[in-house]
């Protein structure tokens, strides 16, 4: 069993709001998904979704008896399973939109990427651990990049851009928490921006496309544009105070696709208004406030790591996700974190969140 | 532990946080609050136009797989609303080039007064009216040309009734369907399977939405989805017997009419069925309309044509014309007096002209002399029926009319069938307030008096007796199937009820029919050189309001009933000579019998585009 004094010291605000917002998405869901459903599985994503959040409170619970501590042990064993997954799903997974990045097994597909984003923060922590300060000169700059890179083109190759964005969201929010030399990573960033347009020249022309049609929806409406404008649609005209619970008109004629996957953020801004949708980004600044706060109060270098990895991928995925919904950033396939449809996201979001508060639990030195 | 000196980067993620926050909140406050009045209208359909795009309807196949009803693309002129009422203008030079009067537009946009959707005015019009309206765009905003699939019936008149028609839903039709999907403007079936498999054969109607300008014009395509196609029917029909029964009827009218003088023979009506299902192979009735002609909305003057006809093409006689069965009636009286004991087969009978206890007689007046059942069934001889009905009384009568289904709807998928009548005390008391006379058992007897009976109900006495007794519901549809092929919905034989007749007596009837058909018998002119047996009878129901209503009915071959055939031509005169002819060509369609080599099955492939 957990000590008392563990159970105390656990982060209630990020508990109360995870499962707050948990339970916005599934009323969401619902009333994104019911009316394409036939009469009796009219609520099937919900109960899917709601039953994998139950399973997910369990294992979380499981886990914070663990110390994080161990997960440093695995860090390497992690980073070679990443490999091999990311690798199978070249050779077994399932296309979907183009892309291949499911692989089947029994009655759930299974989204490595999802996963392999949180092997990254941990085998990443695990490997700054020892660097935290040293990140002076190229030489040992060099390996990180080479460390994070090889799971990076393997993501990049199935083609997931949206993943292999996440990973340097996480490699730069970490590497800048644990001292990056300043002028280095500027360099860096500049030497990034060199490479952009040998980068673009890789990437496949529904990328590109969608990638430069958010700037002007218009040229392709009923192609990559579709999405935005149907998004923006759907969200502007929630005004103020919304359309009320399962009062979106745009999901009537299924105008809005995805609505209750990757543009779930589009339905809130529908049915719940100005108001409504600025309350939930306020609960998500919340859950990165404190996590910021976890990862300022780890008792060690490994779980300040740990928590700043999983600060940064949970703000890439907010911004980048609403972003994409409001017509501000491209639309790259990013999951609303704890809120959009989809077992691997969710199952990952929510380890994520257990890792902050085993962190947070264990931040004080035990003293003998 | 960190070191001091980065402890500060933590807080600029924290910042970083809040920035991203910020940032998303004002976007949203852009969009919600300052642009939300423009999207909620985008939203809300003030300059979005919800243009449906309309579901092509299932596709009727023969049994062999031949399209019979199918779709074809039609333009379809319509008005968008635009911002204000529609112009007059607009209204008067759209009247020039459609050639519809400027009320008729005005009461199509006033039906419609406030929704946003486009107004159809016209559909199904020729190219020549929209190379008009292509010159006229920039004097007609708001009006839309659109590309509809137009319900195609490919043989025009042929199967008509079966089929039915469709057309636009009117008001009370709407408000009695409005829970089930349907909307103003939809193209809904009116009549005939048309009518009965609506909800099948429909399919889902799809949409554009688009952006319009002030003028109502489309400025862009916002999102588009695809109708679903409605589910196909598999008919029981045979197109090649459908044909010939159509055919045969329209060549036998004619010759009754020029050659024989039989004036008014101007309405028939065919069944033909497999009695050992209940599978409708055929089904004519005359006269006939043309469906395509109310697809695209028929025009006063045809409407005017079919209406003014006495002889009411719409409706389909097969099923809803009622008619004394004449003679054919026999084959239930016979049926009673051996079952019930009241004549053996071997008793003779003298027939003198005339029935000796009430003066009814022959029709010409012939006298046969000695004779039993068989001889007075194939020669359908009045006066010993009249003496089977004296022995039966009228009850019996009765009770076997009702057995064989007589007085009662078959069940056929099909709207409008009539129930016909069964001669009882209880209706004459009911109607006349009188007694039953004797006489009138007799006229019940022969199929005449009260006794009225519909074509496909003659039919089903047929099958009852090349079946051995068993009464199959009549059918159309074996099968609903999806568009990609997949079975829905099947059907088949469903026995309703049955009427017990002993294998004596069932050999006796068939061989008596058999007779009629042969030497001596009163079709056997029409049937002695046709190579299959067959077993039939013919009848001549008196019409008080003209010539008689001339009957035939049977089934072949005669050893292994598959088809029945039933004929009745309304004041065609003598069964034998209106009815049996076209009888007989259904036969040989059916049996593949002096058909014309090149005569194949003509297939035309469903327009399966649209």
């Amino acid at each position: 069993m957990l000590s008392r004094r563990l159970l105390k010291n656990l982060d209630f605000t990020i508990i109360i709001v995870t499962a707050v917002l948990i339970l916005i998405s599934l009323v969401i869901i619902g009333s994104a998904t019911h009316i394409n459903n036939p009469s009796q599985e009219r609520y099937w994503f919900v109960e899917r979704q709601g039953m994998f959040a139950l399973a997910n409170i369990v294992i979380v619970f499981i886990l914070l008896h663990f110390d994080y501590k161990s997960l440093g042990k695995y860090a390497n064993l992690l980073y070679a399973v990443n490999l091999i997954m990311l690798m199978a799903v070249m050779f077994v997974g399932q296309s979907a939109l183009g892309a291949q990045r499911w692989i089947q097994i029994g009655p759930i597909s299974l989204q490595p990427s999802e996963f392999s984003k949180i092997i990254m923060i941990i085998s990443l922590a695990h490997m700054l651990d020892k660097r935290s300060g040293k990140l002076n000169t190229f030489k040992e700059i060099i390996p990180v990049f080479i460390y994070v890179g090889v799971p990076f083109l393997l993501v990049l190759k199935q083609p997931d851009l949206g993943t292999a964005l996440v990973f340097l969201a996480i490699l730069f929010g970490m590497i800048f928490v644990a001292g990056i030399n300043l002028k280095h990573l500027g360099a860096i960033g500049l030497a990034g921006a060199a490479l952009m347009p040998i980068f673009w020249h890789f990437l496949k022309d529904y990328q590109k496309k969608r990638l430069t049609v958010f700037l002007d929806p218009n040229i392709d409406p009923l192609g990559s544009g579709y999405h935005i404008i149907q998004s923006k649609i759907a969200i502007g005209s929630g005004m103020l105070f919304g359309k009320g619970l399962f009062g979106g008109t745009q999901s009537q004629l299924n105008f809005l696709p995805e609505n209750h996957t990757d543009f779930i953020f589009a339905v809130i801004g529908e049915e719940l208004g100005f108001i409504g949708a600025s309350i939930v980004l306020l609960l998500y600044f919340l859950l990165l406030y404190r996590s910021v706060k976890v990862a300022g109060e780890a008792r060690d270098n490994f779980g300040m790591l740990l928590a700043t990895g999983i600060s940064s991928m949970l703000m890439f995925h907010l911004l980048v996700n609403v972003g994409m919904t409001a017509g501000i950033m491209p639309v790259t396939g990013i999951p609303l974190p704890l809120m959009s449809y989809g077992v691997s996201a969710l199952t990952t979001n929510m380890v994520c969140i257990g890792i902050l508060l085993n962190i947070y639990m264990r931040r004080q030195k035990i003293m003998f | 532990m960190l070191e001091k000196r980065f402890g500060y980067r933590l807080d600029v993620l924290a910042l970083i946080a809040v920035i991203v926050v910020v940032t998303l909140i004002s976007r949203l406050g852009y969009l919600q609050v300052v642009q939300g009045k423009y999207y909620g209208n985008l939203a809300d359909g003030n300059r979005i136009r919800l243009i449906p795009i309309m579901a092509p309807r299932g596709i009727f196949y023969d049994r062999n797989g031949v399209a019979l009803v199918s779709n074809r693309p039609g333009f379809t002129i319509s008005l968008v609303p635009i911002s204000g009422p529609i112009q007059e203008e607009v209204i008067n030079k759209l009247s020039g080039i459609l050639g519809m009067s400027i009320d008729e537009i005005k009461t199509k946009v006033n039906n419609q007064a406030g929704v946003f959707e486009p107004i159809r005015i016209k559909t199904d019009v020729g190219q020549d009216v929209v190379t008009r309206i292509e010159e006229h765009r920039a004097e007609l905003p708001g009006v839309v040309i659109e590309i509809q699939p137009i319900r195609n019936y490919v043989n025009n008149e042929l199967g008509a009734h079966l089929f039915g028609y469709v057309s636009e839903i009117n008001d009370v039709e709407l408000a009695a369907s409005k829970d089930k999907g349907y909307r103003s403007g939809d193209i809904i079936g009116k009549f005939g399977l048309e009518k009965v498999y609506d909800q099948d054969i429909r399919g889902v109607d799809g949409g554009r939405q688009v952006e319009v300008d002030v003028t109502g014009r489309p400025i862009q395509e916002l999102g588009k989805k695809d109708p679903q196609p409605g589910n196909n029917l598999m008919m029981t029909i045979d197109y090649r017997i459908q044909k010939a029964a159509e055919m045969a009827i329209d060549e036998q009218l004619q010759v009754l009419q020029t050659k024989l003088g039989r004036r008014n023979a101007k309405a028939a009506a065919a069944v033909v069925m497999n009695p050992k299902t209940g599978e409708i192979l055929a089904m004519v009735s005359r006269p006939a309309f043309n469906p395509n002609l109310f697809a695209g909305g028929i025009s006063t003057k045809d409407w005017k044509t079919i209406n003014d006809n006495p002889f009411n093409p719409m409706d389909n006689k097969a099923i809803s014309g009622m008619y004394p069965p004449g003679s054919t009636f026999k084959i239930i009286t016979g049926t009673a007096a051996l079952e019930l004991g009241k004549v053996t087969p071997e008793e003779k009978i003298l027939d003198t002209g005339k029935h000796w206890i009430i003066p009814k007689g022959n029709d010409a007046g012939e006298a046969l002399g000695w004779i039993d059942f068989k001889v007075a069934m194939a020669k359908s001889d009045n006066v010993y029926f009249y003496e089977m009905g004296n022995r039966l009384g009228i009850d019996n009568l009765e009770n076997y009319a009702r057995m064989f289904g007589l007085g009662d709807y078959t069940g056929i998928n099909l709207p409008g069938e009539a129930d016909g009548l069964v001669a009882n005390r209880r209706y004459k008391e009911k109607v006349y307030g009188e007694d039953w006379y004797l006489s009138e058992t007799f006229d019940a007897a022969i199929g005449q008096g009260f006794q009225l009976v519909t074509p496909l109900q003659v039919a089903m006495v047929m099958s009852e007796i090349a079946n051995g007794g068993h009464r199959y519901r009549p059918y159309l549809i074996s099968k609903i199937t999806a568009p990609s092929g997949e079975p829905i919905k099947l059907f088949g034989a469903e026995e309703v009820g049955n009427v017990k007749i002993s294998d004596r007596t069932l050999t006796l009837i068939r061989e008596a029919l058999s007779d009629v058909t042969h030497e001596g018998g009163t079709a056997g002119a029409v049937f002695n050189d046709f190579p299959i047996t067959i077993a039939g009878k013919t009848g001549t129901a008196e019409n008080p309001h003209g010539d008689d209503h001339a009957w035939f009915a049977c089934y072949a071959p005669y050893d292994d009933p598959q088809v029945v055939v039933v004929v009745v031509v309304e004041q065609g005169g003598y069964g034998t000579e209106a009815s049996a002819p076209i009888a007989k060509k259904i036969l040989e369609a059916a049996f593949n019998i002096n058909q014309p080599p090149t005569e194949n099955a003509k297939t035309n492939y469903p327009n399966s585009a649209l």
